[in-house]
């Protein structure tokens, strides 16, 4: 199977300046029989990257390995210079990390406020920079209003936006987002895109998804996943280019999508 | 809110409203009003942290594990009265029955309160935990060991009110060790703190039976003597249980599945 590289020539990582944030080599996953991840290579420099693939293709384990919460089973990783193998690297590593797994579980009789604190907390963000940092977070995915509300009162949607504050509630290099549009309505989902491009101008953002307008509204890069590995990494335009010709899918960056998938099965 | 104007008093409104700056003279002078709301909002909004959790935080040098800490179900007010009910009767049934029930139910309750301490079918927010600095194992060792200490002072006191023998008020304090790592082991490994509880008290009850039947004694259980290398493998084997429970690979595996 060929992967397919449209990258920039001067994407971060691949000129040599400039190390990337995220540094993946021959990165295996298996649980029982199953191979999750396949022998999988990434470098992903500063921006934001959107992560495309079917159900089971991988996304979230790999998310889940870069949020340090899994372990490789083989190969290596090296995140933001740092290697999360070794127990200090990777405390000093999580300083600088963001990460909303796709099913976010809360504490149904916390406040949006204690909940985001909490984590704001449990990161070692400086005890005097706590309050100031979790109200910007609030703030950011605007949920004023419902500061003080309990989490057992909130909807799916100001659920996943407590979700996102905790993420990003450090300032993170690194931000690991699961699905974080779903349950956002579409104005929500517009502010939230201009969110991402903002920290992927000064960090790494790495979105996984399966909403292919939120991958052309706010991604600098995209890559496809299926069946444990990368099928293709470019730009949006890339991807669209791939899918000329190719009938199924209702935008051309979903027949770019579809096109590559059916190029990897056929 | 809503002055003469139509405009909002609040600072968030002023923070970006020119006209508004342009009325409270606040134009041309260097201040940041959405930093000032910003400070503002997170003093209205936090809770007031108490002298305990204050006190907690220096001494683990961790504000963080202190949260950790005092958000343990099982060591929250209402479990605490729980116990100290269940002990009391445990008392009460000492000086009544003359058996030694408050050492029978001290190990108990501890492996009851471990299964609700912490873990992947505890915390709804385990797999973010997971990624945090403060690590979910130093959560777990600071949960653990509260929760034990707070367990082993109830039943000393208790045994001390019911006037137990002295081999008796310490005798138990070896078997808790035990059927608290059963607690924590089977509350990990099934992902669920009731599962946990019903290990550590179908243990406890198999032991305490079997060694009724065998001596015809229902302290025997309590009882320091052949039982302790039982007792000290069975800790160690459960604690061995549940550290595997909550690494990586065997929490992803289940949500995997």
């Amino acid at each position: 199977m060929t992967v397919i590289d449209e990258r920039p020539a001067a994407a971060n990582g691949a000129n040599g300046h400039r190390p990337p944030n995220v540094a993946v080599r021959d990165l295996s996953q298996r649980f029982g029989r199953t191979r999750v991840l396949d022998g999988l290579d990434l470098e992903i420099g500063r921006g934001v990257f959107g992560l495309l693939g079917p159900n089971g293709a991988g996304k979230t384990t790999l998310l889940r390995t870069l949020a340090t919460v899994l372990s490789p089973a083989g190969g290596s990783v090296r995140l933001l210079g740092f290697d999360p193998s070794d127990a200090g690297e990777r405390r000093a590593f999580r300083r600088r990390l963001g990460y909303l797994p796709q099913s976010l579980g809360y504490y149904a009789n916390f406040t949006v406020f204690e909940f985001v604190e909490y984590f704001a907390l449990l990161k070692e963000i400086p005890a005097a920079r706590v309050r100031p940092a979790v109200a910007r977070a609030i703030e950011r995915v605007e949920l004023e209003e419902r500061a003080r509300a309990k989490l057992k009162t909130l909807s799916g949607g100001m659920l996943r936006r407590v979700g996102i504050a905790q993420a990003i509630v450090n300032e993170p290099d690194l931000l690991l987002l699961d699905e974080p549009t779903a349950g956002l309505d579409p104005e929500q989902r517009v502010s939230f895109r201009a969110l991402l491009r903002e920290f992927g101008a000064r960090g790494t953002v790495i979105v996984s998804t399966h909403l292919v307008e939120d991958v052309g509204a706010a991604c600098t890069e995209v890559g496809v996943m299926d069946r444990g590995r990368i099928l293709f990494r470019g730009t949006p335009d890339g991807l669209v280019e791939r899918g000329v010709g190719f009938a199924a899918g209702d935008s051309p960056l979903e027949r770019g999508y579809g096109a590559v998938l059916a190029a990897s099965r056929s | 809110m809503g002055g003469m104007h139509g405009h909002s008093d609040g600072a968030a409104h002023v923070a970006t409203c020119a006209d508004c700056q342009a009325r409270a003279g606040l134009r041309g002078l260097d201040v940041d009003l959405n930093r000032v709301w910003i400070g503002v909002a997170g003093e209205v909004w936090a809770r007031e942290v108490g002298w305990v959790e204050r006190t907690a935080g220096r001494l683990l040098r961790s504000p963080g594990l202190a949260r950790a800490l005092l958000t343990t179900p099982s060591l929250l007010l209402s479990w605490l009265l729980a116990s100290v009910a269940v002990l009391a009767i445990g008392v009460l049934a000492t000086h009544t029955s003359g058996e030694p029930w408050v050492a029978l139910l001290a190990p108990g309750l501890a492996g009851a309160a471990i299964a609700y301490a912490y873990g992947p079918g505890i915390d709804p927010a385990f797999e973010l935990s997971r990624s945090m600095v403060v690590s979910d194992r130093v959560v777990l060792l600071a949960r653990g060991l509260a929760v034990f200490a707070l367990n082993a002072l109830l039943g000393l006191a208790a045994s001390l009110v019911a006037g137990q023998a002295v081999g008796l008020t310490w005798g138990w304090l070896v078997p808790m060790t035990m059927v608290s790592a059963l607690g924590l082991a089977g509350a990990t490994l099934a992902r669920s703190a009731n599962t946990g509880v019903a290990v550590a008290l179908a243990g406890w009850a198999m032991i305490v039976l079997a060694g009724r039947a065998e001596t015809r004694d229902l302290a025997a259980a309590v009882t320091p003597g052949d039982l302790l290398p039982l007792y000290f493998v069975g800790t160690a084997l459960c604690l061995v249980a549940a550290l595997y429970a909550t690494n990586g690979r065997r929490s992803e595996v289940t949500l995997w599945r």
